[in-house]
C-alpha cells in the first residue's frame, strides 16, 4: 500500500499548489508593465516601506506585444510605462485614464522644458518617466576627442564601411532631416526628397543600416560612428572607454517614455501613490543614477552627480533641448515617409 | 578498422550544430564582458545579479508552481484517458483519442489566441490558474499516448489473474495497472515536465500580471536586459533539464531489468 499513500501524497500537494497559488493575498498590490533594467529595484522596496503596497513587475520588450496584450483584453496591469508614441495610440483606442492632478501632487515636480516638448503637453493621461536622445556614438581613437560633431559626419568618407545608421524610418529620415534644417516631423514633400537625397548619399559609407547590433559594434571597435540611442550608446561606453556619445550641433530627436493608468487597472489609487513617489526629487535622482536615462524632475537635478551631470549621454545640455524633437505622426504623410525610405533602401550605390 | 563513412560525418556534424550554440551560452555566461563580443575575463557576476533579481526569483517560483501542477494534473488526467482508449475500442473511444491528438498538431499560436479569448469570455482573470488550465490541455496529449503504448505488449492474463483470485478494481488498479504502465505514464509525465517548462507561445497569451514564467521572462529580457544575465538563468534551466533527464534514464534502466 506505499504507493497508494505516495500517489495521494503527491495529489495532495498537488492540490495544495494549484489553490495555494491561485488565492490573492489580502495585501495591497501594484502590477507594474515595465520594460527591462528600466527601474531602480531598490525604489520599489522603498516605495513599500513608505506606503505597505507589493510592486509585481512584468516585462515587454517592444510596444506593439504590450499594446497586443492589451487589446485583446488582458487586464489587471495598474502602470504601463510605454514610449510616448503609443501612449497616443492607446489614449486613441480609449484605453487610458484621464488622470486627476490633485492626487499627484510633485506633478509641479517635471521639467517644464520637456513637459513643453511632450505630445500630451497637459499631463492628461501620461506623465513623463524619462527623456533621452537619438544622437551619435563614436570612437575616440579613430575621430579625436571631438567637441562637436555634425549629422554629416556621415559624408565623412575616411570612416567609410565603418559607419552604421539606425534602420528605422523616422530616425534615418529625422537625422537627415535635421541636418538640412528641417523639424523632424516634416510633412513637406520637397523637404522630405531632400532629405531621402542626403541619406543616399551618406548611404556610401555607411557600413550597414542597423539598429541591433551596433553596441557590441561599437564596443568591439568594428564600427566609428554609429547612430544611436543614447542609453544604447552609454552601455557600449560601459565597456569601452573609447566609445563617447555626441549630440549633432543641428538638433536631435527626443525620445521619451511615460507612465500611464489603465481605464482596466484594479488599484488605480495605488498607482496615483506610485506616480507621485516616481516624480519625488530623491527618488527620480536615485532612478536616472542607476538607470542611466534622465527622469525630467527638476528639483533632482541638484542631487545628481557630477558625473551624470556631465553627461550628454545622460543629462541632456539646454541648447541641446532648444533643437530637440519629438517624433509626432505624420498622419497621411506616413506614405509619403513610407516611399522616401524605400528609394532610400533601394538605391543603388557602389 | 573501418573508415569513418559518410553516416558517422553527418552524425558528428548534427552533434556540433545541436550542441555548439549551448556550449557557447554557457561560455558566455562566465563571461566579464556584458555583449559576447569580447573576452574579458572570468566573473560570476550575472550569477549573483540573477540571484538578486526579484523578477526573476519570482518567475522561478511561478514556473515551479505551474509545471508540477499542470504535470500532475495532466499525469493522472492523462493516464486515464491512455488506459480507456487503450482498454475500450467503442467509437465512443476512437473519438475520445482523436480529440486527444488534436492539441498534439495544432498550432501553438491558435491554442494560445483560443484560450485567451476563452478565458476572456468567461471572465476568468489570467493568472497562473489559466496557465496550469492552459498546459493541461496539451501536456495531457502526451502522457495519454505515452500510456497508450504500453498497451502495446500489455499482458490481459495477468488481469483476469488478479480478477480470478478475488481482486477488486481498486487493488487492480494499484497493483496491476499501475505497475505495469509506470514506465509510460513517467515518462510522459517527464515529456510533459519539459513542455510545460519550456513552452513560451501559449503562456505568452494567457499570462496574466505577476504570473510570468521563466520562459515569457527571458523572451522579454532579451531586448534590453543584460544578455549574460539570461545566459546565466539559461544555462542553470540546461543543468536542471539535463539532471532531470539523467535521473529518468536511470530510472527506466532499472525498470527494464
Amino acid at each position: 500500500m506505499k504507493r497508494n499513500l505516495l500517489w495521494l501524497a503527491v495529489l495532495a500537494a498537488a492540490a495544495v499548489l494549484l489553490f495555494g497559488g491561485c488565492s490573492s493575498k489580502e495585501k495591497e498590490t501594484l502590477f507594474l508593465y515595465n520594460w527591462c533594467d528600466f527601474l531602480d529595484d531598490s525604489l520599489l522596496t522603498q516605495f513599500t516601506e513608505e506606503t505597505g503596497i507589493q510592486v509585481v513587475t512584468d516585462y515587454f520588450d517592444t510596444n506593439e506585444t504590450m499594446f497586443a496584450k492589451m487589446q485583446a483584453g488582458a487586464d489587471g496591469y495598474d502602470i504601463i510605462i510605454p514610449s510616448a508614441y503609443m501612449v497616443e495610440i492607446m489614449h486613441n483606442s480609449g484605453m487610458l485614464t484621464e488622470l486627476d492632478h490633485s492626487k499627484i501632487p510633485n506633478l509641479s515636480n517635471l521639467d517644464p522644458e520637456f513637459v513643453k516638448l511632450a505630445l500630451d503637453n497637459k499631463s492628461q493621461y501620461s506623465v513623463l518617466y524619462t527623456v533621452s536622445t537619438t544622437g551619435i556614438g563614436i570612437l575616440k581613437s579613430q575621430l579625436g576627442d571631438l567637441d562637436e560633431i555634425s549629422w554629416d559626419i556621415f559624408g565623412d568618407s575616411r570612416y567609410t564601411g565603418r559607419m552604421t545608421m539606425l534602420n528605422d524610418m523616422r530616425e534615418a529620415l529625422g537625422a537627415a532631416l535635421k541636418y538640412g534644417g528641417h523639424s523632424l516631423n516634416s510633412t513637406d514633400e520637397k523637404e522630405l526628397a531632400q532629405a531621402r537625397d542626403q541619406l543616399i548619399a551618406w548611404k556610401k559609407n555607411l557600413a550597414k543600416w542597423d539598429s541591433e547590433l551596433y553596441k557590441n559594434g561599437l564596443a568591439s571597435r568594428e564600427f566609428s560612428v554609429s547612430h544611436g540611442y543614447s542609453g544604447v550608446v552609454l552601455q557600449a561606453q560601459q565597456e569601452n572607454d573609447d566609445v563617447k556619445y555626441m549630440l549633432p550641433k543641428e538638433g536631435v530627436a527626443l525620445n521619451v517614455e511615460c507612465m500611464v493608468i489603465p481605464k482596466s487597472a484594479p488599484h488605480p489609487e495605488a498607482a496615483y501613490r506610485f506616480i507621485d513617489f516616481m516624480l519625488g526629487a530623491e527618488e527620480a535622482a536615485k532612478n536616472t543614477t542607476f538607470i542611466c536615462y534622465l527622469a525630467p524632475v527638476k528639483p533632482s537635478y541638484a542631487l545628481l552627480d557630477e558625473s551624470v551631470l556631465n553627461d550628454p549621454a545622460i543629462f541632456i545640455p539646454k541648447e541641446t533641448i532648444a533643437k530637440a524633437e519629438v517624433y509626432k505622426d505624420p498622419g497621411e504623410a506616413n506614405a509619403l515617409y513610407s516611399k522616401m525610405w524605400e528609394e532610400v533602401k533601394d538605391a543603388q550605390v557602389q | 578498422m573501418k573508415k569513418p563513412g559518410l553516416p558517422k560525418v553527418i552524425l558528428y556534424a548534427t552533434f556540433v550544430f545541436l550542441y555548439i550554440p549551448l556550449i557557447i551560452l554557457i561560455i558566455n555566461s562566465f563571461n566579464a564582458s556584458r555583449f559576447s563580443a569580447v573576452w574579458e575575463g572570468f566573473s560570476l557576476k550575472w550569477y549573483t545579479k540573477l540571484f538578486h533579481d526579484r523578477s526573476i526569483a519570482r518567475s522561478f517560483t511561478n514556473t515551479v508552481i505551474v509545471t508540477f501542477s499542470s504535470v500532475t494534473l495532466s499525469t493522472v488526467l492523462g493516464s486515464l484517458a491512455g488506459v480507456v482508449i487503450a482498454r475500450y475500442e467503442s467509437r465512443l473511444q476512437k473519438a475520445h483519442a482523436a480529440l486527444l491528438r488534436l492539441p498534439l498538431m495544432m498550432p501553438d499560436i491558435l491554442m494560445g489566441i483560443g484560450l485567451l479569448f476563452f478565458f476572456i469570455t468567461l471572465k476568468i482573470p489570467l493568472g497562473l490558474f489559466t496557465i496550469i488550465l492552459g498546459h493541461v490541455t496539451f501536456t495531457m496529449s502526451y502522457v495519454a499516448s505515452t500510456v497508450r503504448a504500453q498497451f502495446q505488449n500489455f499482458d490481459y492474463a495477468v488481469v483476469e489473474a488478479a480478477q480470478d483470485l478475488g481482486a477488486g478494481w481498486w487493488d487492480t488498479f494499484i497493483r496491476i495497472y499501475l505497475p505495469l504502465l509506470a514506465p509510460g505514464i513517467l515518462s510522459g509525465a517527464m515529456l510533459a515536465m519539459t513542455l510545460s517548462v519550456d513552452d513560451f507561445v501559449i503562456t505568452f497569451f494567457i499570462s496574466g500580471p505577476g504570473s510570468s514564467t521563466l520562459p515569457v521572462q527571458i523572451y522579454s529580457m532579451i531586448r534590453f536586459g543584460t544578455p549574460p544575465v539570461i545566459n546565466a538563468l539559461s544555462t542553470i534551466l540546461i543543468s536542471v533539464t539535463f539532471t532531470l533527464l539523467l535521473i529518468y534514464q536511470r530510472f527506466s534502466r532499472r525498470s527494464m531489468k
